[in-house]
């Protein structure tokens, strides 16, 4: 691997001169201007064959379920296309999952043919409306989701619904990311071998089977599956080779001919063989993601790209078979589209971001090697220049920053975030990760391998990671917080939910309620986990993935099991959310009624009643404002934080899954602080019921941080969190800080110094206050503008005004 | 010792080399009109009222001990900056933060304590304090302290002046400091009298003590259209700095970030009508300095 010394400094000086092709300019326009639309082929394609396949084994019937629509979806290849292959016939379309998610599409069942907010269904026509009702008829009760509420309803009665009302853990199995199962494509593998190869192992396992060398009826059955899925994604890619054929027969223009002969070339080759260009290698990488966005619509993890793509730039553009201009355009392509990759999101998730979101998707770049040696190159920086110029929000990019990580990429990596205005790439501190998987007790060089699933939580391509409500998912912190200064009862739905652990009137020390929350605490992590395990192995008997488990799940085809069986290989992860907000709150109780005694623990109980609303109720919610706030370097809190953040930590450590394999802690943001806020009533930090939460897991609570970025970096040094994988710390910062190479170089200095002392992640919005107004009132001139919503980035134009608020409160730097 | 002091703010990177965290002092003994922090002005806590936070609850009305506030619950309250001596007895029951005191008593120590926690970020950018104002040299022994301390503990010094002040305050100061950031307002006497209330002729005075004090200096000029970038200004300035061996200036481009800050205090803004200027103003200056030899560069 290239080392900072090695770089090629004119290429790098080439790479910076780089401006957007005409081409490219108008593949992003066109994707732009499309508007994203619903596409009900892949539900009408998976009905039918559902039908067909009644009675036969899960696998085989998933297996052709995936045959079965890769067949049937209809293609297109448009006229600025070079790397083709998109999920449904649109430019920007969504296919989408009834089988997997059932009957839970918002809005579906209204009769009237109104546009919704933001025309979801409105674009559909009423056969299409049709179609889609008759597959949530059919799949109706049948699907993975539907057995595990059902499971959980003869355990608990209402309460896991109740605790899902109320906003108190998430995702659910709803949420249309269940089963939350993220791998990345083994991408070197799926390169050198290609479909084939993969073929041939199944082949050979099937063989050990006819010969008794294997016994179990499930593997022959999961290997004549992979054989199936994997023969389908040949298939789908020939139909472009003959569709590219066909249009180059009646193409007039030479140069787009010539193009189309090309792209007809690399889809008969890949992705069945090995890649051998640049350009097969990113087509290849296409049509798997594509594949795999049609099976299931969890995220799609690009994973390493600098690392696994650079042995094809390297010998085709070092050694000068492409141009540097040719492979960027291929590359710009590439990421466009995968940007641009839509789902619809249903159930609890739709409020904070509508229901249409680009698919949760990374990309790491830089970090080190195994040996530990910095692994970052020249496609590094050409990655990040590519994006840049695109101003893409996604995928999310992630910096795997380490101490050896050159000057010159850390710089890059700034212009990329003032391009792209919303803080792409983010910063996560690859030692600390890998410091957290060693103490896990992964080697060194297995553990330097990790990316990000999505934003910020790091996973390893040797593992199957579950970070969905089977996987436990994420526990609202300051939601327990809520149930214990309120007997157990949720403010917000009015539902007993959890212990009743006394009445804080009577609690005669801070210790006192400190112990009741604990208790609390306990009862609904225990739950939350226990439900989670129950999911986890209900949901095998109703669903697999054989399509991922060929090209994304590490020991899958050796062992002939589908990814979704768990064993000794698989980890989990869980978010324990709003942990700034619940010690905000806890220092506010402890100094207003129990240190200074300012006020009596019923007037505050009341005042959180009432919302602040009553009488007094706004001088009481100033005192609490007025508490000490986690994000100004004040000691005495920053040690709360810290404290509920290794209290909480040792509660969901102390349980492990069947094969001894304890649950991962990472503390993502994403936009989840508006969603989790619904469901939390006046906290005594001054917060109002239903307001957003904290964003990003060591965010100060909004406009509270009064001292400065330094001071927020101080106090996110002294919380620590080192129990957790990763963290979450947005900064905004006004673009000034951002404009010059001379604060290019200051930031990159903070975001070193934050690092050295232990900073686990850091991401900057750089979006000027006056700008988001203007692009509030007038999203017509700010369409690409990016902003980022906790470890998650978005177009802000298609923010819910609640958010685009949220973004423009923010506390900002600098100005 | 106790300074008055309005703002300590971390993360300035404008301001001298690396992270710097500037201090403001209160007190100048200039009214630029084009200043940007009108309430480093006057050397006295003083009362900032901003209209659009208040909540019309009228509790100041009834805070006030030097019946200063005209107002009762319902109605925007009236300051009688006459009355007012800046108490902040008013600040202290208004919950909406409307009513703030600019300024505020601070022992050498406290500043100290807090310029240290940035330590950290100095030591890795090659930053450390700039004690800014209003006029540093103001309260001179103040900042003679502040800085001694924190070349102690080994930070960095700087200092961002007008350079309106005795020749022996500047000296105590120069002693305790490793960089200045040193303002050429006007070089016409009168044209600076009339914009800033006073002669340059001490400014200049100090500005060429500075140049032959070896310690590091940058010249600055704030750019006010129509007022400072006449060529004649821009020849003279130059003249100056050939005359003082130093080659180099910084533009500071004008700007209104401040205005709302006079209406705080209710003074009258009296650059009204001035906008900032653009780099189609900004370049052809640039290019003036350079002409007469003069290496010229615009901050941020």
């Amino acid at each position: 691997m290239a080392t900072a010394s090695s770089l090629d400094e004119g290429l790098l000086r080439r790479i910076d001169e780089l401006q957007l092709s005409e081409r490219l300019f108008r593949l992003k326009d066109a994707m732009f201007s499309a508007g994203r639309k619903i596409s009900v082929d892949r539900a009408r394609l998976a009905m039918r064959s559902w039908m067909e396949s009644e009675g036969e084994d899960i696998e085989i019937r998933r297996a052709k379920l995936f045959k079965d629509i890769l067949e049937g979806v209809p293609i297109a290849i448009y006229d600025f296309d070079m790397i083709v292959g998109r999920e449904t016939e649109h430019l920007v379309g969504a296919p989408v999952f009834v089988d997997q998610t059932g009957d839970v599409i918002p809005g579906l069942w209204e009769e009237s043919d109104t546009p919704d907010n933001r025309g979801l269904f409105g674009a559909l026509s009423k056969e299409e409306r049709e179609v889609l009702r008759e597959c949530s008829r059919f799949f109706a009760g049948k699907t993975a989701p539907d057995h595990v509420k059902k499971a959980w309803h003869s355990l608990v009665g209402t309460w896991a619904q109740d605790i899902t009302d109320a906003k108190g853990s998430d995702p659910t199995p709803d949420s249309g990311y269940f089963p939350g199962i993220t791998c990345r494509g083994m991408w070197e593998k799926i390169l050198a071998r290609g479909m084939r190869g993969l073929i041939e192992e199944a082949e050979a396992g099937i063989r050990r089977f006819k010969e008794m060398k294997e016994i179990d009826i499930n593997k022959f059955y999961f290997w004549q599956s992979a054989i199936m899925v994997c023969q389908a994604m040949i298939d789908y890619a020939r139909r472009y080779a003959a569709l590219a054929y066909e249009m180059a027969e009646k193409e007039s223009d030479v140069q787009r001919k010539n193009e189309l002969l090309e792209i007809a070339r690399v889809c008969e080759w890949v992705p069945e063989n090995p890649a051998r260009t640049f350009h097969e290698a990113i087509q290849c990488i296409n049509f798997i993601l594509v594949g795999r966005g049609l099976e299931a619509m969890y995220p799609i993890l690009l994973g390493r790209l600098d690392q696994y793509l650079w042995p094809y730039f390297e010998q085709d553009v070092l050694n000068g078979s492409l141009t540097l201009e040719r492979a960027a355009e291929l590359l710009g392509s590439a990421i466009t589209l995968w940007g641009m990759k839509t789902v619809l999101q249903v159930g609890t998730t739709q409020q904070e971001t509508h229901q249409f979101s680009y698919s949760i998707n990374s990309i790491n770049l830089g970090g080190v090697d195994k040996n530990g040696n910095d692994a970052s190159n020249e496609l590094s920086y050409l990655i990040l220049h590519m994006i840049g110029l695109l101003r893409m929000s996604s995928p999310t990019v992630v910096l795997n920053w380490h101490p050896q990580t050159p000057r010159q990429l850390l710089l890059k990596a700034l212009e990329t975030n003032y391009k792209t205005k919303g803080g792409i790439p983010l910063f996560e501190n690859s030692d600390h990760v890998v410091e957290s998987f060693i103490s896990d007790g992964i080697p060194p060089e297995e553990a330097r391998e990790w990316y990000s699933q999505g934003c910020v939580t790091p996973i390893l391509p040797t593992r199957i990671d579950h970070n969905g409500s089977e996987g436990k998912g994420a526990i609202n912190v300051a939601f327990i917080l809520d149930l214990t200064l309120h007997r157990g009862v949720s403010q917000i739905t009015g539902k007993k939910i959890g212990l009743d652990v006394g009445d804080p009137r009577d609690f005669k020390t801070f210790e006192d309620l400190y112990e009741a929350f604990k208790k609390q605490y306990r009862y609904v992590v225990n739950r939350v986990l226990w439900l989670g395990t129950v999911a986890q192995s209900i949901e095998p008997q109703h669903l697999r993935f054989p399509f991922n488990s060929c090209i994304a799940g590490p020991g899958c085809m050796e062992k002939g099991q589908d990814i979704l069986i768990t064993d000794a290989n698989h980890s989990y992860g869980i978010s324990d959310r709003a942990i700034v907000d619940t010690a905000d709150s806890l220092m506010a109780i402890k100094k207003l009624v129990f240190d200074e005694q300012k006020l009596t623990m019923d007037e505050l109980l009341h005042a959180l009643a009432t919302n602040f609303a009553g009488e007094g109720g706004e001088e009481i919610r100033q005192m609490c404002l007025a508490a000490p706030k986690y994000g100004n370097d004040i000691e005495e809190v920053d040690l709360m934080v810290r404290e509920v953040g290794e209290f909480s930590a040792s509660v969901i450590r102390s349980y492990q899954n069947p094969y001894n394999v304890p649950c991962k802690i990472s503390r993502e943001g994403l936009s989840w602080h508006y969603f989790g806020g619904l469901g939390v009533g006046a906290l005594p930090n001054g917060r109002k019921a239903k307001e957003p939460l904290n964003d990003g897991s060591l965010s100060p609570m909004r406009g509270m941080d009064k001292h400065g970025p330094t001071a927020v970096l101080r106090s996110a040094l002294r919380a620590g969190f080192k129990e957790s994988y990763a963290s979450c710390l947005n900064q905004k910062f006004s673009s000034s800080l951002m404009r010059s190479p001379e604060s290019r170089e200051k930031l990159a200095t903070l975001i070193e110094t934050f690092f050295k002392n232990g900073g686990q992640h850091i991401q900057f919005n750089m979006v000027d206050t006056q700008e988001l107004l203007d692009a509030k009132a007038h999203p017509e001139k700010h369409r690409d503008l990016v902003v980022r919503v906790g470890g998650f980035s978005a177009y802000f134009v298609m923010l819910s005004p609640e958010i685009q608020d949220d973004i423009i409160y923010r506390s900002e730097f600098g100005c | 010792m106790l300074g008055l002091v309005t703002n300590i703010q971390g993360y300035s990177v404008h301001d001298g080399p690396g992270i710097r965290t500037v201090v403001f002092m209160k007190g100048c003994p200039l009214e630029c009109h084009w200043c940007s922090n009108p309430e480093c002005i006057s050397p006295h806590p003083e009362l900032g009222f901003i209209k659009s936070l208040c909540t019309r609850c009228g509790k100041c009305a009834a805070a006030c001990p030097h019946e200063a506030i005209i107002g009762k619950a319902g109605a925007l309250p009236l300051t009688i900056r006459e009355k007012c001596t800046g108490c902040g007895a008013c600040a202290a029951v208004c919950i909406s933060e409307a009513r703030i005191i600019y300024g505020k008593q601070l022992a050498v120590d406290e500043v100290v304590d807090a310029v240290c926690r940035d330590q950290i970020f100095y030591q890795a950018s090659g930053g450390g304090i700039t004690v800014s104002g209003g006029e540093p040299l103001h309260q001179a022994p103040f900042v003679v302290e502040l800085l001694r301390k924190c070349r102690q503990a080994a930070i960095h010094t700087c200092i961002e002046t007008s350079g309106f002040a005795s020749a022996s305050a500047l000296r105590q100061v120069l002693a305790n400091t490793d960089y200045l950031l040193f303002d050429l307002k006007h070089l016409d006497s009168i044209k600076h009298r009339q914009y800033t209330g006073k002669s340059n002729r001490q400014i200049l005075d100090n500005a060429r003590l500075v140049a032959a004090s070896g310690v590091d200096v940058l010249f600055r000029m704030p750019l006010i259209p129509g007022i400072n970038d006449c060529r004649s200004n821009i020849e003279e300035t130059a003249g100056l700095l050939h005359a003082l061996g130093k080659g180099k200036i910084e533009l500071m481009p004008y700007h209104l970030f401040g205005k709302g800050k006079y209406e705080s205090l209710d003074r009258v803004y009296r650059l009204a009508g001035i906008s900032t200027p653009g780099e189609e103003h900004l370049l052809p200056v640039k290019k003036m300095f350079e002409d007469f030899g003069i290496e010229c560069s615009i901050s941020n």
